[in-house]
Formats: structure tokens, C-alpha cells, sequence
């Protein structure tokens, strides 16, 4: 009762006024309105027994795959943003005597209500989808809004789950303040990324790469399905452990050649914490790789529908075809949602850092320069790095004339401009949060 | 007051927030070289006035006129960028624990507002290191702040402030944070380095010891000056010891807050 009553009261719009609030309230809707359609749209192929039937599952596995650590990545930060806001206050909190099972259960109860809230508005804006959703055509027919309503059991269950993450997250993140009630202010430590990660990184590449290219000493069909599904999902996931190591590495190098204020805190702000770095534009990595795999899927189906086939054949090559599209604009969506939360919780988590400048007569623009340069350098590296990673991983299976067809370079080309220009729109929509952190501050009551 | 001296000159401000009236018609002339500390109880408008001299908010009317070697400013006719312009060019400032920039070492900071300035990094790191070692912190540049003491950390902030050689630092509770010991060093080196340097120092302070330590005092209730004393005239800052409270003659109703 008494958590319930102080979670009341923290719950007034703090000096990160309705943003923290708002914003993972609707990472976490649109993350369980996509999650709830991704799955649906799945299941619509596992109701058939015909001899194309396997195929469909097959590709509808893979592209769940594929989207599945985009839509756990969107939830996790979504949590993080959540959790973190309140840091300063929790920190105070202990400071003033609160014991640590109080905290805790107050961060995860706030936590747990916002991604609550959030799936909520998640199932309604999916169950309002499903009309529009319903008219895509698989099959040669379209789809239809009532093969796309999930057992309310399911949706049940993916609400719950989103609140569970949520709930591991705010306690991954409440650690730091239950440890040190001064560590949070005082940002003590600068946190390491192991050299190890590079190795993992690697050998799980290399894994994936002997699986992709022989899945046939793994037996049966259905074997070989799940292999190659659990192969490009372990790639996608190879990228978040490797990444923050090459950022780190790209970082030193810039902080040693930063002749201006705005490199040398972007430098210093990625080396600060290469992870958080990372996690603001991974969802490009992501996209770079979906892109990667879609694009020679084009290719494949470009060469091919020259050829006589039979009619199933033709329906099967227009479907991938609508499928590869499908998961672009997912991951793609899933991306600017993660951007906007992403930044909205670096400027807030950073709030001191800008005040501080402020007052010393550091233009915003500077400060705003310095921002997006501590996105835009991780960027390149990240782009570059997923690319090749996925195209290492495609080679055994489709060859090179086929990832280096024109019609699969477009593909890719385009997904990492609307990769980037998303994260630019991203920097771009978060300053009025810089410019009003900055307002905030200088008004002081005494 | 000599008008050739007067280096800040606050004319009938007011800042209001909503139904507070934080200033409510502000005069204030402060000297060339002189340090100045701004005392009141909490809510009386003291962080106000500082921020509205230091042109880091504009008030809502009255007059706040700087003037340089090259000639008279009014700061509060400048616009934002114009403010930020003569803060970054013109001011230092040593505010309470948590705005040095913690992702940077003790070096960095310190270089930063010159690298603002346009001097380029290795001769602003070399400058910042000559600062460093004044106020004591040889061996520390590399530290990032979380790695320093609190008076350490406070002494890293005055070398800042000092960087680029401003005309006024201004201090918001520079000591707040510390235990005596170290509050006396930290002023002993803020005084030594701007006083001590011609420069003038104006402080918002709750202790009365710190307070003690300048050369004048001007105390605030509900956004209006009460008192402002000077205490000897010619007073030489650098050498003074600290004096004790009751030399000072604070008002009774002043004396228990002291933090």
C-alpha cells in the first residue's frame, strides 16, 4: 500500500516533464501491436496441410527470425527509458533511508504499469489493424481481418510477457542504484567492453556459416528449418555483442584526433558507454541485415520468374515477394520507434551534462552537433559492419551474382539511406527534449 | 563607489515565476576585484540574482549593465545566443558538485571552455594543465571526475572557471557539497585565483564562514536586498584570514543556517 502510495506520488511529471512517460508507454504499444500482428500474420500459414504448406511455415519462421530481436531490442530500451527516469529520484529515495526491497519494488512496479498500459494500447491498435492487415494477399487470396484474430489466450500471453520484460529490466537497471546510492549520481565507473565479445562474435559467425552452408548433416527437413531460423537469429544477435567493442575501438581513435568540443564529447560520449551507443543504432544494423537477406530474396525471385513454372509456383514467388516487403516495413517501423525512445532517453539521461554546458555559453547548436555526432560516427561503422556480416552469413546458401544483383543492391542501398535518414529524423525530432531540458533547469526558486 | 570601477551594475531588476516574485526591484554595483558574497534564506532570490548577472536568464525588467575595457553591455537587452556569446567569452563559473562534465577527464574540462573559445586542443590542454597544477592537481589530469575527491572535483571546476581569464566568476554554493577542511581549501583557492588575480568573484553562499571570506555582503529577503556591508575599505583579499561569524554581524535570524 505504502509502495502504491509513493509510486502516486513520483508519478507527477517530473523535470523530464510527460516525455519519460509517455514515450515508452507508446514504444511499448507499438512494440506489442507488431509483435501481435507478426505473430498472427504467422499463424494464418499453419492452419493448411497442402504440399506448399511447409514452405510458407518455413518462410513465415524465418521472418518472425528476423524480426525478433528488433521487437526485443524496442521492448528492452522501452524498459530501460521506464526504469531509468526515476534513477535520480530511487537514488534519493535510498539516500534518505528507503531499504532496498522498497525500491525495488517501487521501480518495478512503475515499470511494469507503463508496459502494461502500453501492450494495452498495443492490443487496440493491433485489433484495429487487422481490417487493414486482413486485405494483404497470400495465396491468391487475401488474408482476411478474422484469420488474423489471435486466441485471446496468445494475446493474453504477450501482454503479460511484455509487463515480465519490463519487470527484468527495470531490475537490471535498479542494480546500479540498490549497490550505490551514489554511484548513479556520481557516474563513478566507466564501463568496459571485453575484447572476449569479438571472439564470441566470430565463432558464432563461423557457426552459422558452416550451418548455413550444410544443413544437411542436421537431418530431416524440419531440422534444417529450424537450424537455418536459429542460425540468422544468432547472427542478428552476434551483431549487439560485437558491435559495441568495434564502436569502442572507432571512438579511441576519434578522441585522439578531436579538435573541436562538439568531436571530443561525441567521442568521449560514446566511450562513455559503448553499449548505449550501440543500442541507438542498432536498429539500422538490423535493418542493413533484413535488407541484406530481402534483397538477394528479390534477386532470386527476379531470375527466376523468367522461367515457365506452374501457377502455385508463380502465387509462392509474388507472396515471398510481399512477405520481404512486409518485413522491411516492420523492421523499419520498429526502428523509428526505437530511435525516438532511444534519444529522448539519452538527452534526459545527460540532462546535467547539457545544463552544465549551457551555463558555461556553449551554443546549442555546438551541443546539438556534439549529439549527433555521437549517433551519426557509431552509424557508419554500424552499417558497414552489418552488411558484412550478413552477406558472410547469405553466401553459402545464395551466391554471389545473386547478393551482388542490381535488383539486391537497390534493395539494400535504399534500406540504409531509410535506415539513416530515420535515425537523422530521430536526432532531429528529439531537440525540442534537449531544448526544454535546457529551460527547466535556469529557473530556479530562490 | 568610484563609477570608473564599477564592472557589474544592476539597475530596479525583477524576475518573477508565475506568483513568485524571486527579484522584486533589485540595486546592485559591484567593483572590479572586489569578491562579493549573495546571502538570503531559501527562496529569498539569491541563485536568481546570480543567474540574472551572470546573463544565464534574462530578468523580466530593470537594467544589468557590464562594463569592459572596450566599453558598456546591457545584458539583459541580449538575445539567448548573444547571452550564451558573453558567458562563454566574458564569465567563469563554479557551481555546487555535478556540472563538471563527467564523461571527460579533469584535463578536458578544464580545456573545454577554451576549446569553445576556438584554441585549438593541444594548446588548450596545455594551458589547462598549467591551471591544474596551480590549484594543486598535478597528477590528476587524467582522472575522470567520478575518480576525484569532492574538494579535489571542486578544485578541477575553479581551474575551469579560471581557463579562459574571465572578467567576473560567479559561484553558486561552490562549497555546498564539502566538509569544512575542504571548503576552506577550495576558497582559499578560488579567492587566491580570482581576487588574488584583480578578478571579481560574486558567490551565493548559506555559510557565513565562506561569506566571511569576501570583502562584502549583501543580504536578500523576498527578492529585495536588506543589507549590503562592506567590510573594511582597501581590504586586501588574498591575505586575509578567514574571520569568524560573529565579526561579521549577521542578522539573527540568519545564523542557524549554516550547512
Amino acid at each position: 500500500m505504502r509502495t502504491l502510495a509513493i509510486a502516486r506520488l513520483l508519478a507527477r511529471p517530473a523535470a523530464s516533464g510527460r516525455t519519460a512517460i509517455v514515450l515508452p508507454i507508446v514504444a511499448f504499444g507499438v512494440a506489442t501491436a507488431l509483435l501481435l500482428t507478426t505473430l498472427a500474420g504467422a499463424m494464418t500459414f499453419f492452419g493448411r496441410h497442402d504440399e506448399l504448406a511447409f514452405t510458407y511455415q518455413a518462410l513465415a519462421l524465418l521472418a518472425c527470425a528476423l524480426l525478433l530481436v528488433p521487437l526485443v531490442t524496442l521492448g528492452g530500451s522501452a524498459a530501460r527509458l521506464s526504469a531509468r527516469r526515476r534513477d535520480d529520484r530511487l537514488a534519493t529515495l535510498r539516500l534518505l533511508g528507503a531499504n532496498t526491497a522498497f525500491v525495488a519494488r517501487l521501480t518495478v512496479l512503475e515499470s511494469v504499469l507503463l508496459a502494461i498500459v502500453g501492450a494495452s494500447g498495443g492490443v487496440v491498435l493491433y485489433l484495429a489493424l487487422t481490417p487493414l492487415v486482413g486485405l494483404i494477399s497470400f495465396r491468391g487470396h487475401p488474408l482476411g481481418a478474422g484469420a488474423l484474430l489471435l486466441n485471446p489466450l496468445v494475446v493474453a500471453a504477450v501482454v503479460v510477457g511484455v509487463g515480465l520484460l519490463a519487470a527484468v529490466s527495470a531490475v537490471i537497471g535498479l542494480r546500479a542504484v540498490v549497490i550505490s546510492p551514489l554511484g548513479v549520481r556520481a557516474r563513478q565507473s566507466a564501463p568496459k567492453v571485453h575484447w572476449m565479445r569479438i571472439v564470441l562474435g566470430v565463432l558464432v559467425i563461423g557457426a552459422v556459416v558452416l550451418a548455413v552452408a550444410q544443413p544437411s548433416m542436421f537431418g530431416g527437413a524440419l531440422t534444417i528449418v529450424i537450424v537455418l531460423v536459429v542460425a540468422f537469429a544468432a547472427a542478428n544477435a552476434v551483431l549487439g555483442l560485437v558491435g559495441p567493442f568495434v564502436i569502442r575501438m572507432f571512438a579511441k581513435s576519434g578522441l585522439k584526433h578531436a579538435t573541436t568540443p562538439q568531436r571530443l564529447i561525441a567521442a568521449r560520449t560514446v566511450l562513455e558507454s559503448p553499449k548505449a551507443a550501440w543500442r541507438q543504432v542498432s536498429g539500422v544494423s538490423m535493418t542493413t541485415f533484413v535488407a541484406v537477406f530481402a534483397g538477394t530474396a528479390l534477386a532470386m525471385i527476379g531470375a527466376v520468374s523468367g522461367e515457365r513454372m506452374p501457377h502455385s509456383q508463380e502465387v509462392l514467388l509474388a507472396d515471398i515477394r510481399t512477405g520481404v516487403f512486409i518485413t522491411l516495413a516492420i523492421s523499419f517501423l520498429m526502428v523509428a520507434c526505437s530511435i525516438g525512445v532511444g534519444q529522448a532517453s539519452a538527452i534526459l539521461d545527460r540532462r546535467d551534462l547539457y545544463v552544465s554546458l549551457d551555463r558555461m555559453g556553449m551554443p546549442v547548436k555546438t551541443m546539438d552537433a556534439a549529439r549527433v555526432r555521437s549517433v551519426l560516427s557509431p552509424l557508419r561503422i554500424v552499417t558497414i559492419g552489418s552488411a558484412v556480416a550478413a552477406v558472410v552469413v547469405i553466401l553459402p546458401i545464395a551466391g554471389a551474382a545473386l547478393i551482388f544483383a542490381p535488383a539486391s543492391l537497390l534493395t539494400i542501398a535504399a534500406s540504409i539511406v531509410g535506415g539513416i535518414l530515420l535515425i537523422w529524423l530521430g536526432l532531429l525530432a528529439t531537440r525540442p527534449v534537449l531544448t526544454r531540458v535546457l529551460a527547466e533547469p535556469v529557473a530556479p526558486r530562490e | 563607489m568610484d563609477a570608473m570601477t564599477v564592472i557589474l551594475e544592476a539597475s530596479a531588476l525583477t524576475k518573477s515565476y508565475g506568483d513568485t516574485h524571486a527579484l522584486a526591484g533589485v540595486d546592485l554595483s559591484i567593483e572590479a576585484g572586489e569578491a562579493v558574497a549573495i546571502m538570503g534564506a531559501s527562496g529569498s532570490g539569491k541563485t536568481t540574482l546570480l543567474h540574472v548577472l551572470a546573463g544565464i536568464l534574462a530578468p523580466d525588467a530593470g537594467s544589468m549593465l557590464l562594463r569592459t575595457g572596450r566599453g558598456e553591455i546591457e545584458i539583459s537587452g541580449l538575445n539567448d545566443r548573444a547571452r550564451s556569446a558573453l558567458r562563454r567569452e566574458t564569465f567563469g563559473f563554479v557551481f555546487q558538485q555535478g556540472l563538471l562534465i563527467p564523461e571527460l577527464t579533469a584535463l578536458e574540462n578544464v580545456a573545454l571552455p577554451l576549446m569553445l573559445r576556438g584554441t585549438p586542443r593541444t594548446d588548450a590542454e596545455q594551458l589547462a594543465a598549467r591551471w591544474l597544477a596551480e590549484l594543486g592537481l598535478t597528477g590528476l589530469e587524467q582522472r575522470r571526475i567520478g575518480q576525484l575527491s569532492g574538494g579535489q572535483a571542486q578544485r578541477v571546476a575553479v581551474a575551469r572557471a579560471q581557463a579562459i581569464e574571465p572578467l567576473v566568476v560567479f559561484a553558486d554554493e561552490p562549497t555546498g557539497a564539502l566538509d569544512s577542511t575542504t571548503s576552506s581549501e577550495v576558497m582559499d583557492a578560488l579567492i587566491a585565483s580570482t581576487t588574488g588575480r584583480g578578478r571579481t568573484l560574486v558567490v551565493v553562499t548559506h555559510d557565513e564562514g565562506i561569506a566571511a571570506r569576501c570583502g562584502r555582503v549583501v543580504r536578500l529577503r523576498d527578492g529585495r536586498i536588506v543589507e549590503s556591508r562592506s567590510r573594511v575599505a582597501g581590504f586586501d583579499y588574498a591575505q586575509t584570514p578567514p574571520a569568524s561569524q560573529a565579526a561579521f554581524g549577521a542578522p539573527a535570524e540568519q545564523r542557524g543556517e549554516t550547512r
